[in-house]
């Protein structure tokens, strides 16, 4: 197991003083190498679950272990360095970058970041901002082709994409990190369907070159088509996990999320 | 031609203060309102060592910018707790505390009676430099190293990364940067900057007294960004030209000094409405503030 969920509980506490428990004991666990889908209805954690796993949120109990790393009291940006990326819900390319500078700021080297180190050591951060260069374009080249269009778009400011592209561009810049577990958070969201299809291939090739993801859709048609695991979380808890197409047929599933 | 110098001068160090507003408002989206209060502590810091110590100017212009900088660490460490308008109006206290502090602690600052007597820098801790033309050149060879610096800081990595975070703080920190950690370093430069105009201010005028150094003259240097400009060095660099040259045109129009002064404000004010509106990057800035 790559990822490890113990028993996390989470409660809100609103304005009016009262207290929400929405996770009231989560155990899953995440398979190396495999995609494992989290599914259930609108409000019922899944963000907040990965916000959880990625550091953003520390009002949690229970235990977050990755690769036997306990991340509990970890902050977000050293876990991303252990090796979690993550595509957010609402988040594309970000704007005022261009394509190429989206994919620099995603590298795993941090050369010539330091205000000091980038005015000393000129020479240093531009030789790797070059190896960053070829790491971007190869990445487009395999995910995209020898021929595609981003190849020449690379110094295009991140409004000239549609947003199709930038979710597309954003799953690409999730390679640039080395990181061995992403956590994509509605990745088909908002996104015409030739788009959903390179999204499947582009997981694919992120599982192929021996990634791990986690991923919350509400695309069961996709959810289908490309997890080996579905976990279905419903009242704070994983109501049930197993393979996808077990956990999709399961008639309280159907049911209570589907509505069938 | 003195008077032509010395517009050239006061213009060099508006333009290193709006650069130093510009690191972090215009590239990590942090409004500050206290650049004013980095300028005062530069320009009473450098008049204690001038005063104090015969040093050369390159060791007080390093001590000003270290000890400015190392007052940004408050800044720093209100922009983790506070966000948005809570963060904004916590630098506005950070800004009266320090104008309170400079205008009541009279035993070392002598409050309102100012300092007067302010030696000029010395260059290599012999030779004084005294009159317009050698703080022209002073002042025009710093500029330049700020402006080279500034610029060279903007297309490096570090530059980058504080464009990320004006973009989506949240996901730089989920690419594995420490963005407290860039922002701190953004608000010490800024303040070291501002601290270095601050030195050359005093020494040049030889003169300094808390009211230089107000919420309005912070007010006046983000005004001067906001006009050029922001996200880049043209558009603080024609900010700092806007508000520096303006009222001295003005006076060649033969308006009496009350109405000009009168004026100059409603014209600076209305520069600022009509840019935010038609221009909100600024008339050559490059991005515009989230």
């Amino acid at each position: 197991m790559i990822l490890q969920l113990k028993d996390i509980h989470m409660s809100f506490t609103n304005a009016q003083n009262e207290t929400f428990q929405l996770l009231r004991g989560v155990n899953l666990a995440v398979e190396k190498g495999k995609i494992t889908a989290l599914v259930g209805g609108n409000g019922t954690g899944k963000t907040t679950l990965f916000n959880i796993i990625s550091g953003f949120e520390k009002g949690y109990t229970g235990d977050v272990i990755f690769e036997r790393n306990n991340f509990n009291r970890i902050s977000a940006h050293r876990i991303s360095l252990m090796g979690i990326g993550r595509l957010f819900q609402d988040g594309q390319l970000l704007s005022g970058l261009t394509l190429m500078e989206n994919m620099k700021i995603a590298s795993d080297d941090k050369t010539g970041e330091l205000p000091f180190s980038s005015l000393i050591r000129p020479k240093r951060w531009k030789d790797a901002e070059a190896k960053k260069e070829v790491q971007a374009k190869d990445i487009m080249r395999r995910i995209f082709g020898d021929d595609c269009k981003y190849l020449d778009m690379l110094n295009e400011d991140a409004s000239a994409f549609s947003y199709g592209e930038q979710r597309l561009l954003s799953l690409a810049r999730l390679l640039m990190g080395g990181d061995r577990l992403l956590l994509l958070d509605e990745p088909t969201s908002g996104v015409n369907p030739v788009y959903i299809d390179t999204i499947e291939r582009i997981i694919r090739e992120m599982v192929a070159e021996g990634l791990t993801v986690l991923l919350i859709e509400h695309n069961m048609h996709f959810v289908r088509r490309i997890a080996d695991t579905c976990a279905y979380l419903d009242d704070g808890i994983i109501a049930k996990v197993g393979p996808t197409a077990e956990v999709l047929d399961d008639k309280n599933v159907r049911n209570s999320y589907l509505g069938l | 031609m003195e008077y032509i110098f010395h517009i050239i001068i006061m213009l060099n160090i508006y333009i290193m203060l709006t650069l130093s507003a510009n690191l972090t408002i215009g590239m990590a989206n942090l409004l500050t309102m206290c650049q004013a209060a980095f300028y005062g502590i530069g320009a009473y810091i450098g008049t204690y060592f001038l005063m104090q110590f015969n040093l050369p100017f390159l060791v007080i212009a390093a001590l000003v910018m270290l000890l400015t900088g190392m007052f940004s660490i408050l800044i720093s460490f209100a922009s983790v707790r506070l966000k948005g308008d809570y963060f904004v109006i916590a630098t506005m206290g950070f800004q009266l505390i320090v104008y309170t502090i400079l205008y009541n602690w009279t035993d070392v600052t002598r409050g309102p009676y100012g300092i007067p007597g302010i030696p000029g820098v010395k260059l290599l801790g012999i030779y004084e430099l005294s009159g317009v033309y050698a703080y022209l050149l002073l002042s025009l060879v710093l500029m330049g190293i700020v402006v080279y610096l500034f610029h060279h800081l903007m297309k490096s990595p570090f530059g980058r990364a504080l464009n990320a975070i004006r973009a989506d703080e949240m996901m730089v920190k989920s690419m594995g940067r420490n963005t407290v950690m860039l922002k701190s370093w953004a608000f010490f430069l800024s303040a070291a900057v501002a601290g270095l105009a601050g030195v050359i201010y005093a020494s040049y005028v030889s003169y300094i007294d808390p009211t230089s150094f107000t919420l309005d003259e912070s007010i006046f240097i983000i005004s001067a960004l906001f006009i050029g400009g922001i996200g880049n060095t043209k558009g603080p660099i024609l900010g700092a030209v806007f508000v520096v040259l303006l009222p001295e045109l003005l006076r060649f129009v033969g308006l009496p000094d009350s109405i000009a002064a009168n004026l100059r404000q409603i014209i600076y004010g209305l520069a600022l409405i009509l840019v935010m509106y038609y221009r909100p990057q600024g008339i050559w800035g490059k991005t515009i503030l989230n």
